[in-house]
């Protein structure tokens, strides 16, 4: 089962120094990926008290609005620019996913790193999010599928388990 | 992949179904269970884009899991459109094949097993019993 609630979603998010003096703020702009509102609200802080000097206490948000995908039947490569903390220090990556969304790029990114950096989401800055063209993917994982005649079989299919037939007189087939 | 299936002969003897653009598939498991599809495109080696404009599956992303393959495939281009997928889908009637296949049959099967109540299974074992003594 898909649980929705485990996909990120794509938020803008604009906000901007509050000022005492009534003088012109400069307004900023972020594009965030977060679950949830509370949660995009919060990392937009966090990165523009980084990039800027800017505290929640002293902003406002002027706008937060939820981005759908644009082409959400096409499949596309994006390519992700990831900032990461490791156990010794931080370190930039480029990574690459093809999917159909940004989103659930960019999720699968959060799992990749999970999985083979042991990084949690807190130590991860996605840095940029771009959709690259198949001819300038540099990942092999990406590029293998960006064949026009691509197919494969499916040898050894093993599906899931009936609790039922565990044990059965003759071996089961796992042809397709 | 493709090279070597087509370099060892035998391979290609033995697997006969296989994930391509333009294979009908049977949905398993999920939201559009029992229907058919044909695969639009691939998202990657555990991932397939997904259309059934004839049988009442939208254009979707499902997991190979979620799928069985069947030996009816369509000759469409990667990513083509809906409009397209339906008409190779109606030319070459699919839904109709589809329901010849062992498969299909298989599922009706399971459907109406499933509908039978308390009665029906107490008939449905007495029939057999009575078929196995002779």
């Amino acid at each position: 089962m898909r649980f929705k609630c485990a996909e990120l979603k794509e938020f803008q998010i604009v906000g901007k120094p509050l000022s005492k003096t009534n003088e012109k703020t400069p307004i900023y702009k972020m594009r965030i990926f977060a679950p949830d509102e509370v949660v995009a609200k919060s990392r937009f802080w966090y990165f523009l008290r980084q990039l800027k000097k800017v505290r929640k206490v002293n902003g406002e948000i002027l706008r937060l609005t939820e981005v759908s995908e644009k082409s959400p039947t096409k499949i596309k490569n994006f390519g992700i620019w990831v900032r990461y903390d490791s156990r010794s220090g931080s370190h930039n990556m480029y990574r690459e996913y093809r999917d159909v969304m940004t989103t659930g790029a960019v999720t699968q990114c959060y799992r990749d790193m999970a999985a083979r950096h042991r990084a949690r989401a807190h130590s991860i800055q996605i840095m940029k999010v771009a959709e690259v063209k198949a001819s300038d993917c540099r990942r092999s994982t990406v590029q293998q599928m960006h064949n026009s005649k691509i197919k494969f079989p499916l040898p050894h299919r093993i599906l899931k388990y009936n609790k039922k037939s565990i044990f059965v007189a003759e071996r089961p087939s796992t042809m397709q | 992949i493709q090279s070597n299936l087509s370099r060892a002969i035998f391979c290609k003897m033995l697997y006969q179904r296989f994930i391509e653009v333009g294979r009908v598939c049977y949905i398993r498991i999920g939201d559009h269970t029992g229907k058919i599809c044909t695969v639009v495109d691939l998202v990657d080696q555990k991932h397939l884009l997904v259309d059934g404009p004839t049988s009442g599956v939208p254009r979707c992303v499902l997991r190979l899991n979620q799928v069985s393959l069947t030996d009816l495939k369509i000759d469409i281009p990667r990513g083509c459109k809906s409009k397209k997928v339906r008409s190779e889908l109606t030319k070459e009637d699919i839904n109709a094949k589809f329901l010849a296949t062992s498969l299909s049959k298989k599922a009706e099967g399971k459907k109406s097993k499933a509908l039978l109540g308390d009665f029906g299974r107490f008939k449905l074992r007495v029939s057999k019993t009575t078929l196995n003594r002779k």
